[in-house]
């Protein structure tokens, strides 16, 4: 390589959250950094959905009123609802806080990504990183052999390669140049990821009507979970965000229960879409857009070696995503980000960016939020294969309960409700109901 | 236009925005490996229907790839690893707005 040539600190492959988090911290600390994203801009690969912001405000202190302002955040999510869908009943948990409403409020917001994530990398250009956006990142260049073999640049599609010290593998769930970096570096793998897919709808209905239907004050939002029948059989569900004129429809199952109960995941969206529950949250909706993403969902049991030989994995690529009710994973991207930027900030200091050298981002995310709370549902997709019951039978049961206990006869109350008991709880196994509860607080 | 409930997947990749990079497809299916899978999971799990059964020779598929939503499901569920995928060229593909 020729002298004159200039050398990144780090290349950061992907725009999205945890990339945009690393290159905004590296870029605080004084690194040169460039970017790469694929897509024509940031976030134009990506949906929208639910944001948690707890680690964004670690990143920018006291950013959510201007990036409310500048339209990088849609509705402050003041109420949830976790539904059960039965064939023709249903049953809701509601609640919501006053205090969940505006900036700071819950940090939980709903977002179109395009426009949030252009945002959050205008955030990191303005911190001093480069955005290169519209190229892709095929491969990384490798120097060394055996045990030294290190990263020492990326290859842009159709462009020369460009070398730096550390490649900040931020691409995602179907990251593919991040996934065959880890194999040529020797980085394992305690297990392979499982994945799911989620398939989505952006739907467009006029803001006030979106307030009436889902109980919202100008600018609230609601984030609703669904389970039940339209999902028989599968480890999923559906969900429905409010943005502040669109509404966010789509449904997230395991690619493995997909294929077993034999579904397609756009025919699901569509079961649901047409319950009558739903009918009526969604009907006079305009279909503004589709789309589809992989969510990794094994949890930490397949969480990777972090760093490698000048590369570390933050985000997606790193499956931090915690599919419990929180559902979340840009919060845990972003945290990834900023820890993996420190990393390579302190390793710039010493010089050392082997994985020895960048050792302090594995020690970091040991502590951090995302692998605690990560280690706290491990069991979680095991619970979902072995009690499926969970997410069906159950909560069918109690929602016969419900609607029996409050199906208006000539019967006296006394003898109506003891028999809604005795149908709600026959021919069940209390052992099994039993073990299953036990289980079920993995869920949460 | 289709009602919210009755649109298929046709009218709703329709609404979707892309740019096609028709002259390269990113997709390349090994026929002779394809050939011996017979489930097929692609078919049936990819959420843009890129895959379908060749109507004249069904232990093969057909790739549309410009409605390839690249999310990677189709990789994910292959058995045989008979798909090379790269990515469209930067800027092309799927282009979502919200």
């Amino acid at each position: 390589m020729s002298a004159d040539q200039d050398i990144f600190d780090a290349i950061v492959v992907g725009a999205g959250p945890a990339g945009l988090s690393a290159a905004l911290r590296m870029a605080q600390g004084g690194l040169n950094v460039v970017v790469v994203e694929r897509g024509e801009s940031a976030g134009s690969k990506n949906l929208g959905g639910l944001l948690y912001t707890t680690q964004l405000e670690k990143l920018l202190p006291g950013c959510q009123e201007r990036a409310l302002r500048e339209g990088a955040l849609e509705r402050a999510v003041s109420r949830r609802r976790i539904v059960y869908l039965g064939e023709e009943r249903h049953m809701a948990l509601d609640f919501g806080a006053e205090a969940w409403s505006g900036a700071p409020g819950n940090h939980t917001w709903t977002v179109h990504r395009p426009a949030f994530d252009r945002w959050f990398a205008k955030q990191a250009e303005d911190a001093g990183a480069n955005l290169v956006e519209g190229m892709v990142v095929d491969e990384l260049v490798y120097e060394g052999e055996g045990q030294a073999r290190r990263a020492v640049g990326v290859r842009l599609r159709g462009d020369e390669e460009f070398r730096c010290r550390v490649v900040v593998l931020a691409d995602g769930a179907h990251g593919l140049a991040g996934q065959a970096a880890r194999k040529e570096l020797g980085m394992t793998s305690p297990h392979p990821q499982h994945f799911a897919l989620g398939v989505k709808e952006a739907i467009a209905l006029p803001a006030q009507v979106i307030e009436d239907r889902f109980g919202l004050a100008p600018g609230q939002g609601a984030a609703l979970d669904f389970i039940g029948e339209p999902f028989k059989g599968l480890i999923g569900g559906a969900f429905i965000y409010t943005q502040r004129e669109t509404l966010n429809v789509g449904f997230a199952g395991r690619l493995d229960s997909l294929q077993k109960v034999g579904v397609e995941p756009g025919e699901v969206l569509d079961r649901f879409k047409r319950h009558p529950e739903i009918q009526r949250l969604l009907k006079g909706g305009e279909l503004l857009e589709y789309g589809a993403h992989l969510i990794p969902e094994g949890g930490i049991d397949c969480v990777p070696q972090l760093t490698g030989n000048g590369v570390v994995v933050v985000g997606d690529a790193a499956g931090l995503v915690n599919m419990s009710l929180y559902k979340e994973g840009t919060n845990h991207a972003m945290e990834s980000g900023r820890l993996a930027a420190d990393a390579v900030i302190a390793a710039s200091a010493s010089g050392d960016f082997t994985r020895a050298g960048l050792a302090s981002y594995e020690k970091a995310m040991a502590e951090s939020l995302a692998l605690q709370d990560l280690r706290k549902v491990r069991e979680l997709p095991a619970v979902l294969e072995g009690a499926p019951g969970l997410l069906g039978e159950y909560p069918d049961r109690i929602c016969h309960l419900l609607t029996d206990w409050f199906t208006i006869t000539d019967e006296p109350k006394e003898r109506m409700q003891k028999r809604a008991v005795k149908q709600a709880l026959g021919g069940l196994s209390k052992l099994r109901l039993a073990r299953d509860l036990y289980r079920a607080r993995r869920l949460m | 236009m289709p009602d919210l409930f009755s649109m298929t997947l046709e009218d709703k990749l329709y609404r979707t925005r892309y740019e096609p990079d028709s002259d390269h497809p990113h997709i390349t299916v090994k026929e002779e490996i394809c050939r011996s899978c017979v489930g097929k999971p692609c078919v049936l799990l990819c959420p843009a229907h890129v895959y379908k059964r060749k109507p004249d020779e069904r232990e093969l598929v057909l790739v549309s790839h410009d409605n390839c939503l690249e999310c990677g499901t189709c990789v994910q569920v292959c058995p045989t690893d008979s798909l090379e995928w790269r990515f469209p060229d930067g800027g092309m593909g799927v282009k979502y707005r919200h």
